[in-house]
């Protein structure tokens, strides 16, 4: 985007509704790097919206950061330069670079590392932060020539890389990957760093601008993946060549195939659902999948679907097991064909080719794969998720058996409710942010608006934690309202897909009536296109709008239609 | 007016309505017709960042470099038209 291109874009917007406000937190003349950080945020907004970028002041990268986090912001870019941590390694100081000097800028790297680390972490503590390192070259002050790195250049690197992984542990910084940042030019601009204080040439501020965005407003993760097996999984046709003649290994030139495994190993140990779809014998596809030199291990795949279907038929069965919608799922197939007719039926889902004879193409896919399932950070629940699938999978088919209050009992769960929330516990934001089902209107929170809301006095807040004889759950709902005397009025509702079928939900109104004393409880409640298991609940315990349109039931009915509640209540 | 005149008066109006263009969008709320006598004493919004934005906007849009006295110097429409006719030849 050149500077232009961004100026106009923000011009076209002018006067439209305002959808947040970002922080720009830097220690040079933020110019050019706020006009096109505001424009590459408008960019990802609908046409109608608009967005404002907040700036400090020259010279003072910590103290602009403590200003950020002063205010109501949806998130903070956070541009560090080598001048920040001394200003002789910019071009404007003229403090010399003599030997004195150069131990110096060493021993008082500690102390600013310090202090910025200890303002980066307050301010993360409020909104996200997008923390973007050095791109900058050091000024010429090695003793060797620019081709070989001199002592004090590697150890300028290795106190950043420290401060980077120090800093990259705090839950709510994001450190931008520096090596992603396109650009047709270099970064420096000497002429306008002299000249205004404004160190970067447009192109770089576009995009570092750029992958600032892309860190700060991170699309919501994809949640599975649907791999093909023969081509895909691994080389060859198993149901023609038998089980022992596929590969997937370098010796047999079929590297690409282990590489995927790998991939998708890894994606497991990062709590993505994993499941097979393939046409051939089921026999068959299980012996493949035991082959003790497989990359993957085959308890990752659940579930298997293996006939010969249409792939579409063997998709929705496998998105009805794991309860999650098309939209939030992935593709892979070797076949265009597959990959049209599974399109074709499901509009929303990611269909990718699997290209097993163009390695540098699989490079690429495996890149764009991390890029569909990368979250800011893994939680306790991201390892839980694919053992709860198969219990999940298992007490809906147990409960279909056999009447459900009674199987339920037999399940020995345990519901928790925790009445506060531990602002570095990413888990009920990201549950409000991504569960779609049972959502009592689909409104979702920013991260900073999150923290505003639980610091309010009337602030009611519940997550939940389940486990039974299966397994824990973890968190797995969360609620947020507010209390005026007698009566709590939710705002936000939500419960994971796994956690359906148990209960849990009449479990947590229970809990709400007596936690609070209170008497009545109003829902925020709009129906959404997914919402059906939340209308489902208002139904059954005889939740109703009113004549102002307002959900609420009383504790009385609540107690009337509840009914049991199954399991052992831990707060 | 010859057939080398045309062209060079075309490529001169060129000049300026890319410089107008660049007036709008670092400063929308000035209209069209107050451009051609816009300068840093006539605009209150044309402080050093706006100068530093307009010249970037303007160096981008014909792709050359000011000097870094022009910054100092070129503080209304015209004499960044007349200092473009002169860099670009046009003179």
């Amino acid at each position: 985007m050149t500077l232009n291109q961004a100026l106009a874009l923000i011009n076209s917007r002018k006067g439209n509704r305002a959808e947040g406000t970002y922080c720009l937190a830097c220690g040079f003349e933020p110019l050019h790097l706020a006009t096109l950080l505001r424009a590459h945020l408008l960019e990802r907004l609908p046409d109608d919206r608009n967005v404002e970028v907040e700036c400090g002041v020259y010279g003072d990268l910590p103290g602009n950061i403590q200003s950020a986090a002063r205010l109501a912001a949806c998130g903070c870019a956070v541009v560090l330069e080598w001048g920040d941590l001394d200003p002789r390694l910019g071009l404007r100081s003229s403090g010399g670079w003599s030997k004195e000097a150069k131990a110096d800028l060493i021993a008082g790297c500690i102390e600013r590392y310090a202090r910025l680390e200890a303002a980066i972490v307050a301010l993360a503590g409020r909104m996200p932060v997008a923390l973007a390192p050095p791109s900058l070259p050091l000024p010429p002050i090695g003793n060797t020539i620019r081709a070989q790195s001199s002592v004090l250049e590697l150890e300028l690197e290795r106190r950043l890389a420290g401060f980077l992984l120090r800093i990259s542990r705090t839950s709510g910084v994001r450190v931008v990957e520096r090596s992603r940042i396109e650009a047709p030019a270099a970064a420096l601009d000497a002429r306008m760093e002299l000249i205004a204080g404004f160190p970067y040439t447009v192109p770089f501020a576009s995009g570092l601008a750029a992958r600032l965005v892309d860190v700060l407003c991170q699309p919501a993760p994809k949640k599975g993946l649907i791999t093909d097996l023969d081509g895909t999984l691994w080389s060859g046709i198993a149901g023609e060549i038998g089980v022992d003649a596929v590969s997937w290994s370098q010796e047999h030139h079929t590297q690409t195939h282990g590489l995927y495994q790998q991939m998708l190993g890894h994606l497991a140990s990062c709590g993505v659902l994993l499941a097979a779809c393939s046409k051939n014998e089921m026999a068959t596809a299980e012996a493949a999948l035991a082959r003790r030199d497989f990359f993957l291990s085959p308890e990752s795949l659940f579930p298997v679907s293996a006939n010969w279907g249409p792939k579409s038929a063997s998709v929705g069965r496998i998105l009805d097991t794991w309860n999650i919608a098309a939209d939030a799922v992935v593709f892979v197939d070797d076949s265009p064909m597959e990959l049209d007719e599974v399109q074709r039926a499901y509009p929303g889902m990611t269909c990718l080719a699997f290209p097993a004879k163009d390695p540098a193409a699989v490079w690429n896919l495996l890149g764009r794969l991390r890029d569909l399932f990368g979250k800011p950070e893994l939680t306790e629940e991201d390892g839980l998720r694919q053992s709860s699938i198969r219990a999940s999978a298992e007490v809906r088919e147990m409960a279909a058996d056999g009447g459900s209050s009674e199987f339920l009992r037999t399940l020995e769960g345990t519901v928790t409710l925790a009445w506060r929330v531990d602002s570095a516990d990413k888990r009920p934001l990201e549950l409000i942010n991504k569960t779609n089902q049972f959502n009592l209107n689909g409104l979702r929170i920013g991260e900073s608006d999150w923290q505003r809301l639980l610091e309010r006095k009337d602030c009611v807040v519940a997550v939940v934690s389940y486990q039974d004889k299966f397994g824990p759950l973890g968190k797995i709902a969360v609620l947020l309202g507010s209390q005026l005397g007698p009566k709590v009025r939710v705002s936000h509702w939500v419960m994971s897909c796994r956690a359906f079928s148990r209960r849990i939900e009449h479990h947590m109104i229970d809990g709400l009536f007596r936690h609070c004393g209170a008497e009545e409880i109003e829902f925020a409640f709009e129906k959404t296109e997914r919402n059906q298991p939340l209308r489902e609940f208002f139904r059954a315990v005889g939740t109703r709008s009113g004549q102002d349109g307002e959900y609420r039931i009383s504790r009385a009915d609540f107690l009337a239609s509840c009914g049991c509640l199954p399991h052992r209540l831990a707060e | 007016m010859n057939h080398e005149g045309i062209l060079k008066t075309n490529t001169m109006n060129d000049i300026k309505d890319k410089v107008a263009q660049c007036f709008s969008s670092v400063f929308p709320n000035l209209r069209a017709e107050e451009i051609p006598s816009a300068s840093q004493s006539s605009i209150a919004a044309w402080d050093s960042v706006a100068q530093v934005t307009l010249l970037s906007a303007v160096s981008e849009e014909f792709g050359l470099d000011f000097e870094l006295d022009d910054f100092e110097q070129l503080v209304s429409y015209s004499l960044i038209v007349d200092c473009l006719e002169s860099k670009l030849g046009h003179g």
